[in-house]
């Protein structure tokens, strides 16, 4: 077995969101799995002790050195599974549990899996929670055979899980964007700390799809597009002075266009934009935009050139000598100004999960949460499993206008949404 | 299954109101299910606060270990007929006070906070007016001023402790502390050196900031005037 790594530098995007992570605050986001059978937490932690040790980009715990944090092997116990809690994504805090960067949660039939974001992106974490289920399953007595979708926990990771994928593909060309135009915000009023309201809309798989492609659109454009609907309308009923342009977040998964078999931190964000000061958006319009946008943006290219953007302003010769205590506003700072002032909300979607076959009558559907943003504004994330397509907001603010415009949009146009959510035993028990 | 009136999703069997609209969920073929499983639980949790103790034990550390080498330094090899280390002794322990007991007090209340740290510039103050033969200057100028101070950061304290105030109140009371203060300076330097009051300088402040303070107490006051400021600084 090849000796372990005795640290990892943090890639482009670890190393943003380490300087984000504070007392209060730290990116965070959860990935769930319902079962058909109530969870058994004495099997799940067999799963995890088992799997943990397949994934050592997982099994790390963060250090602030002089001038950048980096990753190294978490030598404590655990990560321990322990009953949900009804405020879920809470901030990681230094010395906080065993210097664990992953959490795991069970409630009923959900297993839950947390990940502060400078470890991996959905795509790596999504790839070790299936590793973990598989695990628990056959712990449970389950016959899960080898499956090339699940790697095998006896074996020694494969170099590449380790690369630093933005690394490996940064060219020369550099993409210079121009700031970007500050977005609407939609804010609400602060819930007090830490409470997270996360509402979950469960639909057909097969009902929205019909829907998209009455539309010509995939699920993700369609979505795309019935929230940034949502937005414009949500500001225009505010009447403010101005209208603001309602622009996302939206995460793509860059092994797609770049082959790398990575479990880091692998994607770019786009930023669909409309603005509401040219006049009335319909949602065929709104579908349009979004589908003709995606397709000019997603070229290899210009993603390779913004890839090499980001990582030269990491890899600059100056940012480098300023010490980490100075470096941490700076980089916050810059990610405000880049990543948070121009976007109203995020939007993810990792898509349809793939499981092997064998698992596939065990998992009754599987949810995802962004956890809490900078501001009180609620983020979107989707994910799909079987025919269970399970769209979430979760936010800190009070307001939960948003989500009921996008899933009232959705009943509207002949979809049939199951709403389920937090907020309903935080404000009436 | 029960629906919301309002928005139309289909509701959870133990929702008691929708999550969308909050419309309360009445259906009399249905009732509410209050003993079944909520989907997602009820108990809250928290991550454990980070111990502040190594940070405060470094800081102590760093502050005592200049004080000490300044003291050695001044007994031992700079010899001067003024104690110099004791400046520098008195700015550590003055420091220490500022950021260690927060540290490590997370509940200390803030106005504790602000007359510790009031009462810390005091002292200093005082053990250069001692170290400088100058009780005088210090009992009838810096300690007024010192106190005057802290009343004024105490008084801000308490009052945006108390209420959430509006950009436009948090301005007003910002720009009135700063004049109270510049012409409570001005008032006990001419008691101090010329035994009156002659105002001169603090008026130009005090001219100053009343001209900031009455169009924000109008547009304070004015409903009309502050919902057009909200709407044109998008506030």
């Amino acid at each position: 077995m090849p000796r372990e790594q005795d640290w990892y530098r943090l890639d482009n995007a670890g190393v943003l969101y380490s300087a984000l992570k504070k007392e209060k605050y730290a990116p965070v986001y959860r990935f769930s799995a319902v079962m058909m059978e109530p969870v058994d937490p004495e099997a799940l932690q067999q799963a995890v002790d088992r799997t943990m040790p397949r994934f050592p980009s997982f099994r790390v715990r963060i250090r602030k050195g002089a001038f950048w944090c980096y990753f190294e092997p978490n030598p404590k116990p655990g990560p321990f599974v322990r009953p949900d809690i009804s405020n879920p994504c809470q901030p990681i805090r230094d010395r906080a549990d065993n210097d664990w960067l992953i959490r795991f949660y069970y409630y009923e039939s959900r297993i839950s899996f947390e990940a502060f974001h400078a470890v991996s992106d959905g795509s790596g974490a999504l790839a070790f929670f299936r590793a973990v289920l598989a695990e628990y399953l056959r712990e449970r007595g389950i016959d899960i055979p080898p499956d090339p979708l699940l790697p095998d926990v006896a074996q020694p990771p494969g170099p590449e899980e380790l690369e630093d994928a933005y690394g490996r593909y940064a060219g020369k060309r550099a993409l210079r964007k121009r700031l970007q135009k500050t977005a609407y915000a939609n804010t609400s009023a602060p819930e007090p700390f830490y409470t997270l309201n996360v509402t979950m809309g469960l639909m057909s798989v097969a009902a929205l799809k019909a829907k998209a492609k009455e539309y010509g659109a995939t699920i993700t454009e369609y979505l795309t597009a019935v929230l940034l609907l949502s937005l414009l309308e949500k500001q225009r009923a505010e009447r403010p002075f101005r209208e603001k342009p309602i622009a996302l977040a939206i995460p793509v998964n860059l092994r797609a266009w770049f082959p790398s078999g990575t479990l880091r931190n692998f994607m770019l964000t786009l930023r669909p934009c409309v603005d509401p000061t040219l006049g009335e958006y319909t949602l065929e319009d709104l579908i349009r935009y979004v589908h003709h946008f995606m397709g000019l943006s997603l070229n290899r290219a210009e993603m390779r050139a913004v890839v090499t953007g980001n990582v030269k302003f990491t890899r600059n010769k100056l940012l480098k000598i300023i010490p980490l205590f100075l470096k941490k506003p700076i980089m916050a700072f810059s990610y405000w100004l880049v990543a948070v002032r121009p976007f109203t909300a995020t939007f993810t979607n990792p898509g349809a999960v793939r499981l092997p076959d064998s698992m596939q009558p065990h998992i009754r559907r599987m949810e995802v949460i962004l956890g809490q943003a900078t501001r009180p504004s609620p983020h979107c994330a989707a994910i799909s499993c079987g025919d269970v397509m399970e769209v979430t907001f979760a936010g800190t603010g009070t307001s939960s206008e948003t989500e009921r415009r996008f899933f009232t949009h959705l009943v509207r146009e002949g979809i049939p949404v199951k709403v389920i959510s937090n907020r309903s035993q935080q404000e009436v028990r | 299954m029960s629906y919301c009136v309002n928005c139309g999703v289909e509701l959870d069997g133990t929702a008691e109101m929708c999550p969308l609209c909050r419309t309360p969920v009445y259906n009399p073929a249905r009732p509410v299910d209050r003993d079944g499983s909520t989907p997602f639980p009820t108990e809250r949790g928290e991550v454990a606060l980070d111990s502040r103790w190594e940070v405060a034990v470094l800081i102590s550390a760093m502050l005592g270990s200049a004080a000490l080498c300044c003291g050695l330094l001044n007994l031992f090899f700079l010899l001067t007929s003024q104690p110099w280390s004791l400046y520098v002794i008195g700015a550590a322990a003055m420091l220490w006070v500022f950021i260690v007991p927060p540290l490590l007090w997370r509940k200390l209340p803030l106005p504790a906070a602000t007359l510790l740290d009031g009462a810390a510039v005091g002292l200093y103050v005082l053990l250069i007016a001692w170290e400088l033969d100058g009780l005088d200057w210090y009992l009838h100028l810096a300690l007024p001023a010192t106190i005057l101070l802290a009343a004024i950061l105490l008084a801000q304290v308490l009052l945006f402790q108390k209420r959430r105030l509006s950009i436009l109140s948090t301005m007003a009371v910002v720009i009135a502390s700063v004049a109270v203060f510049v012409a409570g300076l001005e008032l006990l330097g001419d008691l101090y050196f010329h035994g009156g009051w002659e105002p001169s300088w603090s008026l130009v402040v005090l001219i100053v900031a009343g001209a900031l303070e009455i169009p924000l107490m109008v547009v304070r006051r004015v409903p009309k005037l502050r919902k057009e400021a909200r709407r044109r600084f998008h506030i």
